[in-house]
């Protein structure tokens, strides 16, 4: 087999496929297919070495944590179970090493994202750049550095991504086998939803801030601009012609101080950010001005806070008596599973591939001026011994092969369906079955021939809904939503998340219990079922849905 | 000469070794005013006269002269299986002394009179003299002089079941002979039946009852074959502080087909309704907390609710013996990561 991109390290050979027995395709977070800079340098190491280390930290009795390879342009994770002799040795030490999350996930997520967010002013300051624009203004010797100073960042919010994602999916998924031993029910029966929701988290706090920042467009009299103009750019060419426009902008602008630090994609670098070319996060200030800045979040956060307390004790009320304190102590450490997955987007996966993306784009900008590349965006086709190689150089050494080559190989992968598994179903089965974190992170859909169904999901949140399908395959399209619509997407971000706002229901290609589109979901109260595998390539815009997040299943009618 | 039958309001606590625990336990219930259905017990000595003046023990030593097995031994099981067979087959076949056999349908017959019953249904339940729960067997719902005499000396034979005689032989204790009790006492028509722990027994509070109860016998519950319904209740103040209602699939209950009981289905309206009304609740309770005073320690005890009478009446006692294993305070954390771990 081929090395993809060129690099060796991750390539998946046969004797991966006997050793491991099964390697999958995680279309969730890996649709589109990366360029090769981020792919290669943040998702595959140190991403998946953080993980490792995690599931070493924790001592995990039953898998050692995830590999991963790369293959047409896809990762391929596979699993590391351990041994039956192995897993007891390992749960010796696991008792004390989990006993923290059992008891205090939210303290210790406290301190963990405030020292992230200490760790990234640290490294602005150290190269004095206080605004976002003062990067340019760095000799190419400290952008060097700089780029050595960002990687190990990037390692340390990847290990505290993983520190926290191992044991708060498990214990989350540990309540979901409990509640279907005990009770029956498992993450798409309403009352263990409700009994997850109802928590804030950064990622309605930004929901909040974007419907802020509508009703204060619709104040300065700006809704007829707003409705206008449809093309980011123009639109803020045009508020910075008025006044008021003006005195929104600067509104705007301390806004995006603190939540500017995200990028279109939100885990690649080759797409802006927001600070970088704030028209990006029009689309969605269009879309609150639109609804009249009646945002529902606060509402609807309230009953779901109302509705949590009422499912929790339903829930305990069908646990018998002598096991409710333990029920019930795991069922808080699993609430946490919801808020933590998405507050951890914005103090892990946005800001730091934020960061990335400033550095990169930098030295792209230099390359392009100096030769070296010919578009700026051309050093997302470039690994960073390429960027070693002709950083201090400039202009002596020219990389335009390297990007061709590569860029054409990427082309070819973004046309390409991959193949969802490599190796033995069954094996594929047992990992799900023996790694703890797995279930909860990707889930297989649940196919039961006997309903009929066009799609199948792996995860949901309850209810259920009929309308009109919005295909949706990148962030910059969400301008075309309209209210009411069912979202269609390959999976979310939580860029996407001021959508749940004018959406009737969505259905995603990944994605399992904890996914984006889940969270949220059940937050606004609407149906989803993700993890189809299939949705974005079998529904087209227009398509009329049911969508039954009870069942977890979809039906199409052209 | 040594008495063969005893009335329990002849009983005590302290007659274990004259008419096994059991029947000391029902004796000293009954004695104190707790409602306990009325029977006799069958004397350790019953046993004794039976097994020596028949001369079955000494047949039964005759065979195992030639027989060999190690009972230390995973391999031999199926040996003491067969060993077990044989023996109970001998006590079986083996008539009575014809003095035990007429005090036993005396007190029977004068067991129908006093209930009012005609071949009244009773349990035959083992009883040995230390508490051994469960090692024997016991029977239920047998009628007719003949049979209570039939089955009496079945739960002497049960003393031969397979894992008796391996306990016996591994420790050295005299394979041929254990003698036991034999509690004989109305069936209770019980509407349902469950076990109570006079303390809390995931956390060991005190202050509590906990109650579990099922349709039905009380089989159910003690087998742990379902998942009953559990009240906890507060002692000081009878109030029931949680509650659980379960759905209840199977009951254990007369099969009408066969006249013999069996794990049936529970039919569609009582699956989701509670067993016992708050005031059953309670009145159990209360009976645990009086049973708890009386013998001066936490208690396990064994209940019905006679369908054919009201309330208090209607509450019986079956069985106690003192609380085992009652669970140190363990912390819900540890109760979770046992969980993480389980199966490993």
């Amino acid at each position: 087999m081929t090395a993809v991109y060129g690099v060796t390290q991750f390539d998946l050979d046969e004797n991966d496929v006997k050793s491991y027995g099964a390697w999958f395709c995680d279309v969730t977070h890996g649709t589109p297919p990366w360029k090769p800079l981020y792919v290669i340098h943040s998702w595959l190491w140190p991403g998946y070495r953080s993980i490792q280390r995690a599931y070493e930290k924790l001592s995990v009795p039953t898998s050692k944590g995830w590999d991963i390879r790369l293959k047409d342009g896809y990762p391929y994770p596979s699993v590391m179970l351990t041994t039956d002799e192995e897993a007891k040795e390992r749960a010796v030490a696991f008792r004390d090493k989990i006993r923290p999350y059992i008891e205090d996930t939210a303290g210790l997520w406290n301190a963990a994202k405030i020292d992230l967010l200490e760790t990234y002013e640290g490294l602005k300051k150290k190269y004095g750049l206080d605004t976002y624009e003062s990067i340019k203004q760095l000799s190419n010797i400290d952008l060097l550095e700089l780029v050595d100073d960002y990687r190990p960042v990037n390692t340390k919010q990847w290990d505290v991504h993983m520190d926290f994602f191992v044991p708060v999916f498990y214990l989350f998924g540990l309540f979901e086998n409990m509640c279907r031993d005990l009770l029956g029910i498992d993450h798409t029966n309403a009352l263990f939803s409700k009994a997850m929701g109802g928590f804030d988290s950064m990622t309605m706090n930004f929901n909040r801030e974007i419907w802020k920042l509508g009703a204060r467009a619709l104040e300065l009299g700006l809704e007829s601009t707003f409705s206008g103009v449809d093309d980011g750019e123009a639109l803020l060419q045009e508020l910075q012609s008025s006044e008021v426009g003006k005195q929104w902008l600067h509104e705007y602008t301390e806004f995006l101080k603190v939540f500017g630090w995200r990028c279109d994609r939100m885990l690649d670098w080759s797409t802006p950010t927001w600070l970088e070319k704030p028209s990006l996060g029009l689309p969605a200030i269009k879309m609150a001005v639109a609804t009249k800045g009646t945002s529902s979040i606060n509402a609807k956060r309230e009953l779901a806070e109302k509705e949590r307390i009422e499912a929790e004790k339903g829930l305990l009320a069908q646990v018998s008596v002598d096991q409710r304190d333990w029920f019930e102590a795991l069922m808080k450490a699993a609430q946490v599973a919801g808020y933590w997955s998405e507050d951890h987007n914005y103090y892990c996966d946005l800001y730091a591939a934020a960061l990335g993306r400033w550095i990169t784009r930098e030295i792209g900008r230099r390359f392009a001026e100096a030769s070296v590349i010919d578009d700026p965006e051309d050093i997302y086709f470039l690994i960073f011994e390429d960027i070693y190689r002709a950083l201090i150089p400039m202009g002596r050494v020219k990389l335009q092969e390297r990007v061709a080559a590569r860029k054409a190989e990427w082309e070819g992968y973004l046309a390409l369906v991959p193949q969802m598994l490599v190796g033995d179903p069954a094996v594929m089965g047992l990992m799900a079955k023996k790694d703890p974190v797995m279930i909860a992170a990707f889930a297989l859909p649940n196919v039961r021939e006997e309903l009929k169904a066009d799609l199948y999901g792996g995860g949901s949140a309850p209810g259920m809904v009929e309308g009109v399908a919005r295909v949706i395959m990148t962030e910059n399209e969400l301008g075309t939503l309209q209210p009411g619509e069912i979202l269609v997407a390959p999976g979310t971000s939580s860029q996407w998340t001021p959508a749940f706002e004018i959406i009737k229901g969505i259905v995603t290609d990944g994605g399992g219990a904890l996914s984006h589109a889940v969270i949220v979901a059940r937050e606004y109260g609407i149906p989803a079922v993700t993890g189809c595998q299939q949705a974005t390539r079998k529904i087209k815009t227009g398509d009329k849905l049911r969508v039954d997040g009870d069942l977890g299943i979809v039906f199409i009618n052209r | 000469m040594e008495r063969l039958i005893y009335r329990f309001d002849e009983l005590g606590q302290a007659d274990s070794e004259k008419a096994g625990k059991k029947c000391a336990n029902l004796g000293e219930l009954t004695r104190a005013g707790f409602r306990v259905p009325p029977g006799f017990a069958v004397a350790l000595d019953a046993y004794a006269r039976f097994m020596t003046e028949t001369g079955v023990r000494a047949r039964i030593d005759e065979w195992l002269a030639s027989f060999a097995a190690d009972p230390n031994s995973a391999a031999d099981i199926s040996k003491y299986e067969e060993a077990s067979v044989v023996i109970r087959r001998m006590v079986e076949e083996t008539q009575m002394p014809t003095d035990v056999e007429a005090a036993i349908r005396e007190h029977y017959d004068a067991l129908c009179q006093t209930t009012g019953v005609p071949a009244v249904p009773v349990a035959t339940r083992s009883a040995g003299p230390a508490s051994h729960p469960g090692q024997y067997e016991s029977y239920l719902l047998i009628s007719g002089a003949a049979d209570v005499v039939s089955y009496v000396r079945k739960v002497w034979a049960s003393t031969f079941n397979t894992r008796s005689l391996i306990a016996r032989a591994r420790a050295g204790l005299p394979v041929s002979y254990d003698p036991i009790g034999v509690a004989v006492l109305q069936m209770v028509d019980a509407k349902a039946a469950g076990v109570m722990f006079t303390t809390n027994p995931s956390d060991g509070d005190t202050t509590k009852i906990f109650i579990e109860a099922n349709w039905g016998l009380g089989e159910s519950v003690v087998a742990g074959e379902v998942t009953p319904d559990s009240f906890l209740v507060d002692k000081a103040s009878s109030e029931i502080v949680k509650r659980s209602i379960c759905q209840k699939k199977t009951w254990f209950t007369l099969d009408p087909a066969t006249g013999r009981p069996s794990f049936q289905e529970v039919p569609e309206d009582k699956k989701d309704a509670s067993t016992l009304t708050d005031a059953e609740v309670q009145e159990i309770a209360r009976g645990g907390v009086r049973i708890e005073e009386h013998f001066g320690g936490a208690q396990d005890i064994e209940w019905a609710v006679d369908a054919n009478s009201n309330l208090p009446e209607s509450i019986m006692f079956l069985q106690t013996r003192p609380a085992k294993h009652v669970t140190e305070k363990k912390n819900p954390t540890d109760r979770i990561i046992d969980f993480m771990l389980r199966g490993l």
